[in-house]
């Protein structure tokens, strides 16, 4: 008897394995995605269970904000022509491919680093990098100096056991650098212990970095070394096999891109339709037609995007930057022509 | 009169007492006084952290680096995230009034007036139904909300009180079904019990939130909120049902064999005989279910559930507030205790009540 249970639940236990052991096959065909948001008439995007500032965060008011949220509006205002159609759903990290697989989103766009493994391996499509996120050092600004030799012979506060950690190690060997490694355990650990003035600085994500700063007493005490450790490009991620939908989210971060190259904001958008400076303007703002039937949109989709949710620039200072209270140097996600990583495509 | 009143103890005043419990030697003493002291210390660095050097108003922000103590600014400022997560604004009245309403359904189904089949389907049928009505509204002129954007406090309780009330009658089933005459049945329901409770509670919801769509068809999926209360209810039917059993298997079968002398049917002699006492019987493991299953309801949030726990994260989360992360989870703390405690003294009350214990 006892023996007939046992074989019965290994059996059962072993059909739950295979079925999760099942390749995650659901794959899209071209242009299903849009023709399934459009049907069901609302964009969903993925949010987080809790917060991820700078990228994802609640407002006072009960709505979400960030970054990555205001991607995920310009996509759902691309499709619709407003924000009002679109539904973030909140998932954990663990969750996200999974729901994305399972139609849960319609895309994530959550501080997602291209990798291999992910882009082969789980039937996930990227679009093109729309954040570079730079591991970073932070000092205090009475070092006088940002580069890496200013630490010689100092400290680093970093996290015990992290990849970070391990980054920092090979960084400063490689340059000759003596430093004194601390490690902690968690990261309030970490933030205390700069703070309290064990370490001459901090290892860490850069938009991380600039989320403690701004909750130090005096955050202009602390400046970030002018020397990245390492760079995770963050790329919006989509099921295999939609090609539309992947342009789509490509000539999105593509739209505010041309928008911020060529000085149109959300403010001035209308006087730059009115008169267009040249050719690529006139396409963009949907003047000439064409940016909006290749991938099965409408022709105003950019204009609405940069009148609703700004350029790239705007973006960036909203949540991130200038404007917002993480005071983040663009650094390397400004633009190639101001000395950053980002390339517009062209748009003919 | 003198002589009957010996079996009374000789009354002993309140000093008498605190010397001989307490200071009857030196050592004694020494023990007591360190003890007095060490809680004293703890009691006034709590209350002045908590009241007297902290800062209450949400525009005192500024002052909360000098003030030493708790900043309850980030409470005053995100207290809305709290209770009721992504809700919109708006209509937080609609959250708040089902919350009240969902207590009040709960607090009613612990008075025993309540107690028959009738009427708590009744209570819980009218509760459930204005709870989903005022939450998502779509009718009475409500504006439709849905369950992604339901969160905080609400939300919580939500969980708790579906998973209990499909919860508890699945486990009286599964309960007498294991205990049932007939072994395939009773092989049958041991396997679904153990299957479950073999399987830890975040398997069971990360398969009904996000393996469970490649698997069923689309109509048969509903939302990921209730296919999640779906698999925590089965998850807490399977323990409150093995709580159940250890009770049914207490009474001594002569009692049910009296029943059936008496001509009673199966059903007569199970909700007359067997189950009001095994309730009796194992009413502290029952309670201690209850709150087990309160306070694992955060676990929701690694499926994405906007349950209060994420929401405090959600709350502290964001620029100035991320410092003030221990006032934000004091606050949820509290809120769990009070509503932890009040089951738990609740459960002591009723023990009371019905005598367990007390042959």
């Amino acid at each position: 008897m006892i023996r007939k249970q046992k074989q019965l639940l290994n059996t059962v236990a072993g059909c739950l394995v295979a079925l999760s052991l099942v390749p995650a096959t659901a794959t899209a065909a071209n242009g299903d995605t849009l023709k399934a948001v459009q049907d069901r008439g609302s964009l969903l995007c993925s949010g987080h269970n809790g917060s991820f500032p700078p990228f994802v965060q609640v407002t006072d008011d009960n709505k979400w904000s960030g970054y990555d949220i205001d991607y995920c509006r310009a996509m759902a205002v691309a499709v619709f022509g407003t924000d009002e159609k679109l539904k973030v759903v909140p998932i954990s990290w663990a969750q996200r491919f999974p729901s994305l697989q399972s139609g849960d989103v319609d895309i994530i766009i959550k501080a997602t680093g291209w990798t291999m493994g992910r882009d082969t391996e789980l039937g996930i499509q990227f679009s093109r990098p729309y954040f570079v996120g730079a591991t970073n050092v932070m000092m205090p600004k009475e070092l006088g100096s940002t580069s890496p030799d200013t630490l010689e012979g100092g400290s680093l506060c970093a996290n015990a056991g992290t990849s970070t950690e391990r980054l920092a190690a090979n960084f400063f060997k490689s340059r000759g650098i003596e430093i004194e490694m601390i490690t902690f355990e968690k990261s309030e650990e970490t933030r205390e212990a700069y703070f309290a003035g064990r370490c001459d600085s901090l290892v860490g994500w850069g938009p991380n970095l600039a989320v403690t700063r701004q909750a130090a007493e005096n955050p202009d005490d602390h400046v970030m070394m002018d020397v990245a450790l390492a760079l995770e490009p963050e790329s919006a991620a989509m099921r295999q096999g939609d090609d539309n939908w992947v342009d789509i989210a490509n000539w999105m971060f593509a739209a505010t891109w041309i928008a911020e190259a060529n000085g149109i904001t959300s403010e001035n958008v209308d006087e730059h339709k009115a008169n267009p400076a040249d050719s690529t303007v006139e396409k963009l703002l949907g003047v000439t037609p064409g940016i909006g039937e290749r991938l099965g949109l409408s022709d105003d989709w950019a204009y609405n995007v940069i009148k609703q949710v700004g350029n790239s620039a705007e973006i960036f200072d909203n949540n991130i930057g200038a404007d917002s209270v993480y005071k983040l140097d663009r650094g390397l996600n400004a633009l190639w022509s101001d000395g950053g990583v980002i390339v517009p495509m062209i748009l003919d | 009169m003198a002589a009957t009143n010996y079996n009374i103890p000789p009354q002993i005043s309140f000093s008498t007492k605190l010397k001989q419990n307490f200071f009857a030697s030196p050592l004694d003493c020494l023990i007591s006084v360190l003890c007095v002291l060490f809680f004293a210390t703890v009691i006034y660095q709590f209350v002045d952290w908590a009241f007297l050097s902290s800062i209450w108003s949400a525009e005192d922000e500024s002052l909360c680096r000098d003030a030493g103590g708790a900043c309850w600014s980030v409470i005053d400022a995100r207290h809305r995230i709290i209770f009721f997560g992504l809700f919109p604004y708006e209509e937080h009245w609609r959250s708040t009034l089902a919350c009240v309403v969902m207590v009040a359904t709960m607090i009613a189904s612990c008075f025993s007036w309540f107690w028959s089949a009738f009427r708590l389907s009744f209570l819980w049928v009218l509760g459930f139904g204005s709870f989903y009505i005022l939450m998502h509204g779509g009718v009475f002129g409500l504006s439709v909300i849905t369950p992604e954007r339901w969160g905080g406090l609400a939300l919580t309780i939500f969980i708790f009180a579906a998973v209990s009330i499909i919860g508890m009658p699945l486990s009286i089933v599964l309960a007498l079904g294991r205990r049932s005459k007939l072994p395939v049945i009773a092989t049958l329901f041991g396997l679904f019990i153990d299957f479950f409770r073999s399987l830890p509670l975040l398997t069971i919801l990360f398969t009904a939130a996000v393996i469970t769509p490649f698997l069923l068809p689309g109509w048969l999926l509903g939302d990921k909120l209730y296919r999640v209360i779906a698999g925590f209810a089965i998850f807490f039917a399977c323990y409150q049902a093995e709580n159940i059993r250890a009770g049914l298997q207490a009474i001594p079968p002569g009692q049910d064999e009296a029943g059936k002398t008496l001509g009673l049917n199966f059903w007569q002699r199970v909700t007359r005989i067997q189950l009001p006492q095994a309730f009796r019987n194992s009413l502290p493991a029952i309670v201690n279910q209850f709150v087990i299953t309160f306070k694992e309801t955060s676990i929701v949030t690694i499926v994405g559930f906007f349950e209060i726990l994420a929401s405090g994260a959600a709350a502290y989360g964001t620029g100035k507030w991320t410092v003030h992360y221990i006032e934000v989870y004091v606050f949820i703390g509290a809120i769990y205790f009070m509503f932890v405690f009040s089951l738990s003294r609740y459960g002591a009350y009723l023990e009371k009540k019905l005598r367990v214990g007390n042959v």
